[in-house]
């Protein structure tokens, strides 16, 4: 009985795990890295992890968790639009949601086109709205730069999160 | 016990299936309203940003010491592999500069002279505090960094950020232990700059492209490309005379900045008190409309 329970309440911290990556995430997305170039703009990791728990386990990463990342990640980016990463990361959440099971236990490329679908439509909405908002069209070349960056390097973002949902969350 | 725990869970089942169904539309309609009322430049913001950014700073700055240190490694290997070229680069450049520290001399000596002559009393004393870089948020929309000084360092809003090559941005919003610098290449900067040679007054825009954009120039004055960009003291922000950057192309019309501090990769600035009071204190500020006023020159307004 006592085992019983021990293993019940195991998996609370680890069941947290998906929540926790993504924050540290947003926090990887605004740490200088003092790469030529990359400082500028860099990849967009929240969306990375988005996509994959999102996938694989939605049920750990609920709307108001995703919300809260994406708020955390304006609040820190200091963009005067504050709440444009939270909505556009809700819309992906529950767009993904939708498409779940074309994307179950497929092969990685077919996650990567996924991929790379999901980054350009966020990439344009948030093109979109920002222009929107600031009242004129931005230049484009830094958000194609950001989507083309996120997507090369969502091999890597997704290695990791796969090896801690492998290690952590196989049981729970 | 376990009746009754089953109970609940019937009840609950329906309850939480309709919370589920609603809970992703008040979500997105609550980012909407945010949106929409940091759009206002509601000031609740402002602190909600500075209360996130003291939060996670500590974290940020543990996490960027380590990885410095690794660019640095990088730095250093690269820094063999140009040694030659470098070096012939630094003789050259030390020849140049010697020629210019002659002139300099002179010019001191000449300068301190006239200073006499007209009995010029100097401009206010300054001081300065360093600070390191812990955000740099590059995100396609806002061009900005974390510094790790506060108000607890005497850092207050509008005061200049520097580098070794020269100005930076100006301080934004500040933190206990952290705040945050506006670039030069933001959106919402605006600088009032002069070119040196004509001391043409002009705002420079930041566009967040990595060169800002020179305005309001008067019609008649024609910079050539190559040509330095000056701070230029209008509004009493900045003192006149802080380097700025070059012109750096002149297309149809449209007139940009290439800035000297290289901002992509910002490890260090210097935040400047200058002693000005060009810049009203938060508390100042009544109205959302005003804080937009004194943030940022509005072209239609200045029509």
């Amino acid at each position: 009985m006592r085992l019983v329970l021990f293993q019940r309440d195991a998996g609370l911290p680890n069941k947290l795990l998906p929540f926790i990556t993504t924050l540290l995430f947003v926090v990887i997305s605004v740490v200088p890295l003092h790469i030529p170039g990359f400082a500028v703009v860099r990849p967009a990791f929240v969306l990375m992890a988005v996509y994959h728990w999102t996938i694989y386990r939605p049920d750990l990463l609920p709307p108001v968790a995703v919300f809260a990342a994406g708020l955390l990640l304006d609040l820190l980016i200091g963009t005067p639009y504050i709440g444009t990463s939270a909505l556009s990361l809700l819309l992906t959440r529950s767009v993904l949601m939708s498409q779940r099971r074309f994307f179950a236990n497929r092969l990685f490329p077919v996650l990567w086109m996924g991929f790379l679908v999901t980054t350009a439509a966020v990439t344009t909405f948030e093109w979109a709205l920002v222009s929107f908002l600031h009242g004129a069209a931005l230049g484009l070349r830094p958000f194609i730069f950001e989507a083309v960056l996120t997507v090369s390097s969502f091999p890597v973002g997704s290695y990791l999160l796969a090896q801690i949902q492998r290690a952590f969350l196989m049981r729970v | 016990m376990r009746e009754r725990s089953g109970t609940v869970d019937r009840l609950a089942g329906p309850v939480k299936a309709a919370a589920q169904r609603v809970v992703v539309p008040f979500l997105v309609v609550l980012s909407a309203m945010f949106i929409v009322l940091g759009k206002a430049d509601i000031l609740l913001f402002d602190r909600a940003r500075m209360v996130a950014a003291d939060a996670v700073s500590p974290l940020l700055q543990a996490v960027a010491r380590p990885l410095e240190t690794v660019a640095n490694g990088v730095g250093k290997v690269e820094g063999l592999f140009a040694l030659y070229s470098e070096n012939e680069r630094l003789r050259e450049e030390n020849a140049r500069l010697l020629q210019w520290q002659e002139v300099a001399r002179h010019l001191q000596t000449e300068n301190a002279e006239l200073h006499r002559l007209v009995k010029f009393t100097p401009e206010s004393m300054s001081s300065y505090v360093s600070a390191q870089v812990i955000a740099n948020s590059g995100g396609a929309f806002a061009r900005n960094v974390l510094v790790n000084a506060g108000s607890r360092d005497h850092v207050s809003r509008g005061q200049a950020a520097v580098s070794g090559e020269g100005l930076v941005g100006r301080v934004s919003e500040v933190g206990e232990r952290a705040s945050r610098i506006l670039l030069l290449t933001d959106l919402n900067s605006r600088i009032p700059v002069m070119l040196e040679e004509s001391h043409e007054r002009a705002v420079m825009a930041g566009d967040n492209s990595d060169q800002p954009r020179l305005l309001y120039l008067p019609a008649v004055a024609a910079p050539k490309p190559g040509e330095r960009i000056v701070t230029g003291g209008a509004g009493g922000i900045f003192p006149p005379g802080l380097p700025v950057g070059v012109v750096a192309s002149i297309d149809n019309g449209i007139i940009r900045v290439e800035p000297y501090a290289e901002l992509s990769r910002l490890e260090y600035v210097r935040i400047v008190d200058f002693g000005l009071e060009g810049v009203l204190p938060q508390s100042a500020i009544p109205l959302p409309k005003a804080t937009r006023a004194a943030k940022t020159i509005d072209p239609d307004a200045a029509r």
